[in-house]
């Protein structure tokens, strides 16, 4: 019984302190920030979390916005879709926010993503990359990097120049970022005038890929490069056994090789390897406004910037500020119309633009070649053409 | 002892066993009622969430805590359950946009709520049937093997199955029907439906196999048969529980049902004490009360006087911490095999006569 009465006593006093929590106001610009603090998808929305709350001391710093400061509320989806959906319906019943922004994978964006446009509150990802999302969604809901489809038409373009028609590709069948991938870039690549040699599968979280190497080192001839669509767990793994398996040919891939996974499980055999992304993280050879940013993170979290999300959350947060700033109101559509509006937006990872048409950025793309275990700048560049969503 | 499957000696007059039966029921229904008006729209999606744990916890419960063969596999059927009723009950126009490669003997179809979720729940049944037949001959820790096969392979079916599911990738554009009043007549219905077995001689035969298999099967109880009832049933009730999930959740992916849901049942199961009814709705809200406090207190927050950081992955933490407390300081959870006896709140006699038996 006393256990019983302890437990009681316990959760009653816990109920309290939430109340308690919760009890702040102040006049403020409320946006909230929905990330995967914590579960599988930590590693990346981590650090775009911390990308924003970046951003919101610097515009603070400034003055806020309208004359008002400008507050973040932060709340943990746990990589778990339920609750996910809990903390983006108690940022906009308790909290109050005007906009949401947050998530880097497209499962977590398709389950906020219609309780903000049900609320009509804008909804900005800071890393999903699927272009379908908007259709999905509806028109409150905006991605603050490119989509799947320019990236994988880039990566095509820029092959099919520097290597060659003929291309060997390899899909990671269990996530929708590398399906997606893999599917825009065949559809870039047969426009292009390239043949596929031979198309293989694996499932994400695969640690062996022998039995994919053995079927292209058994191919008459090596193709001009390989298209490896992978996940940022399995990239540095993948490289490797390859080119343990004697395949020294260009890999080439999309944005879920921009981990230090890749140099730091690849090593030397990591050269050679080309890839899409939003930015070239690096604080020698970045762009000015990456090395700024990747100086001011340092100084404020202790550590370097651990990937090029840090940077999109960075440009997501200051995005909506700035959007609600040209608004010049609270209301939901009147910010979702300036998000349109937007033209030319400086940005750490590219310049953004929109449209009431195009919720997804046009954006540039970034090639990176890694050479000598580093990341180096290989091109910097907008597709020609881009396969539609 | 007020153990299940035993009845009070004395007849209680009319108007207590009214009471008694009653009295659950008005609690239970205050939580719908609750969030029907007064609620905010955050309590009332924990109020839903809650009542479709509650009948995940109960159906999961009539098998494991009744029978006491552990499966590990039934949020396969839950996902049967989601999957099923989410392509039946999807208009036909979004079908065509959503599921392009669907079979035309699918893509034509277009069911209401109540018939894709039966239909759904169906599907599991049948599954069940197809997979007890060999698994339930087993015992003890073989059961609970075979069932987390069976859950590995509903998981590579899903991810396969692109046509139907779109692989891995997010399931979307489910109709959303799930309201707090259809989940709580679902929640009412498993808690009958679990009652009645229990108290009837099909439920008595299944206590006494877990008890003692072999004296059980000495007096004639055909092992097979009982464990595979209970099976079958909880299988249903599972999966009506994902279709109300996902009718609820609207897009999800086949890793929303593997071993994290699992364990989350299992977490509750245990708590509130496997074999007993009472036991899973108490585990159930208190698991999911102290969540979702914890949840918010991780944010970090002002006491006045001392300013608390957040702290993001605590409540992971202080849930486990309470978990381990439960498994030492009770090890057969909150309630173990009793029940909470409505019936003793309106009869001082009663107690004693219970002390007696």
């Amino acid at each position: 019984m006393k256990t019983k009465a302890l437990m009681l006593g316990t959760v009653l006093a816990l109920g309290a302190l939430g109340t308690l929590a919760s009890a702040q106001a102040a006049e403020t610009i409320k946006i909230g920030g929905a990330f995967n603090l914590t579960g599988e998808l930590s590693s990346l929305d981590v650090p775009a979390a911390n990308g924003a709350k970046l951003a919101l001391k610097e515009i603070n710093a400034a003055g806020g916005v309208n004359g008002k400061k400008v507050e973040l509320i932060m709340r943990d989806g746990k990589t778990d879709p339920a609750t996910v959906a809990n903390i983006t319906t108690q940022l906009i019943e308790s909290d109050k926010v005007l906009a949401i922004i947050g998530f880097t994978d497209s499962d977590s964006a398709l389950a906020a993503g219609p309780l903000c446009q049900r609320a009509g509150i804008p909804f900005i990802t800071a890393g999903a990359t699927s272009p379908k999302l908007p259709a999905q969604v509806g028109n409150m809901m905006f991605l603050a990097p490119f989509g799947d489809n320019v990236q994988a038409a880039v990566g095509a373009e820029f092959a099919v120049k520097n290597f060659g028609k003929s291309a060997y590709l390899l899909w990671d069948k269990g996530t929708e970022y590398t399906t997606l991938l893999a599917d825009y870039f065949k559809k870039r690549f047969a426009e292009l005038g390239g043949t596929l040699v031979l198309e293989d599968t694996y499932q994400f979280g695969d640690k062996d890929f022998s039995a994919q190497i053995a079927k292209v080192k058994s191919l008459p001839k090596q193709p001009d490069f390989y298209y490896i669509s992978a996940m940022p767990d399995d990239i540095g793994t993948t490289v490797k056994q390859f080119r343990e398996a004697g395949i020294t040919g260009p890999i080439v891939g999309g944005d879920g090789y921009d981990t230090p996974l890749l140099v730091q499980v690849a090593g030397a055999a990591a050269d050679n390897t080309y890839f899409t992304t939003h930015a070239l993280m690096d604080a020698d050879n970045g762009s000015p406004a990456v090395k700024k940013f990747m100086a001011a993170y340092k100084a404020e979290f202790g550590h370097e910037v651990e990937n090029a999300f840090a940077a999109l959350g960075y440009d997501t947060m200051r995005l909506i500020v700035d959007a609600v700033r040209r608004a010049g109101s609270n209301d939901g559509k009147a910010i979702a119309k300036a998000i349109e509006a937007t033209q030319g937006f400086p940005g750490v990872a590219g310049e953004l633009n929109y449209s009431a048409s195009a919720h997804v950025p046009r954006k540039g793309v970034t090639m990176i070649a890694v050479k000598g275990g580093k990341f180096t700048l290989g091109a910097e560049m907008v597709p020609e053409k881009v396969p539609a969503p | 002892m007020d153990g299940i499957g035993t009845r009070p000696e004395t007849k209680a007059p009319d108007w207590r066993r009214v009471a008694a039966i009653a009295t659950p029921l008005l609690l239970l229904s205050l939580l719908p009622l609750y969030a029907t008006f007064g609620a905010s729209a955050y309590e009332q999606r924990v109020i839903i969430v809650l009542g479709i744990d509650i009948m995940l916890v109960l159906s999961l419960n009539l098998f494991n805590g009744f029978t006491g063969v552990f499966s590990l596999g039934h949020v396969g059927f839950m996902a049967l359950g989601a999957y099923g009723s989410a392509i039946l009950s999807m208009p036909v126009a979004h079908k065509a946009i959503n599921l392009p490669e669907l079979p035309a003997w699918l893509a034509g179809v277009e069911l209401g709520f109540l018939p894709s979720i039966l239909t759904a729940g169906l599907l599991a049944a049948v599954v069940a049937v197809v997979i007890g037949l060999p698994v339930l001959r087993l015992s003890g820790h073989y059961v609970a093997v075979a069932t987390l096969s069976f859950l590995v392979i509903v998981r590579v079916v899903l991810i396969n199955a692109t046509p139907f599911t779109r692989g891995s990738r997010t399931f979307f554009g489910t109709p959303a029907y799930t309201s707090v009043w259809w989940v709580y007549a679902w929640v009412l219905i498993t808690i009958y439906i679990a009652w009645r077995i229990l108290r009837s001689p099909y439920g008595r035969a299944m206590l006494a196999q877990r008890e003692d298999r072999v004296a059980a099967l000495a007096v004639g109880v055909n092992v097979l048969r009982t464990r595979m009832l209970p099976f079958v049933l909880s299988a249903f009730l599972t999966a009506v529980a994902g279709a109300l999930w996902g009718h609820y959740i609207l897009s999800f992916s086949p890793n929303a049902f593997y071993f994290t849901e699992t364990f989350a049942i299992i977490t509750m199961l245990v708590v509130g004490g496997m074999g007993s009814i009472s036991g899973s709705v108490v585990g159930t809200v208190l698991i999911v009360l102290l969540t979702e406090t914890l949840r918010e207190l991780e944010r970090g927050f002002d006491l006045g006087f001392v300013q608390v950081p957040p702290l993001y992955g605590l409540s992971q933490i202080l849930m486990a911490v309470a978990f381990i407390s439960v498994l030492i300081f009770r090890r057969e959870g909150l309630l173990g095999n009793t029940e909470i006896n409505f019936m003793r709140l309106f009869s001082k006699r009663e107690r004693t006569a219970d002390k007696n038996e």
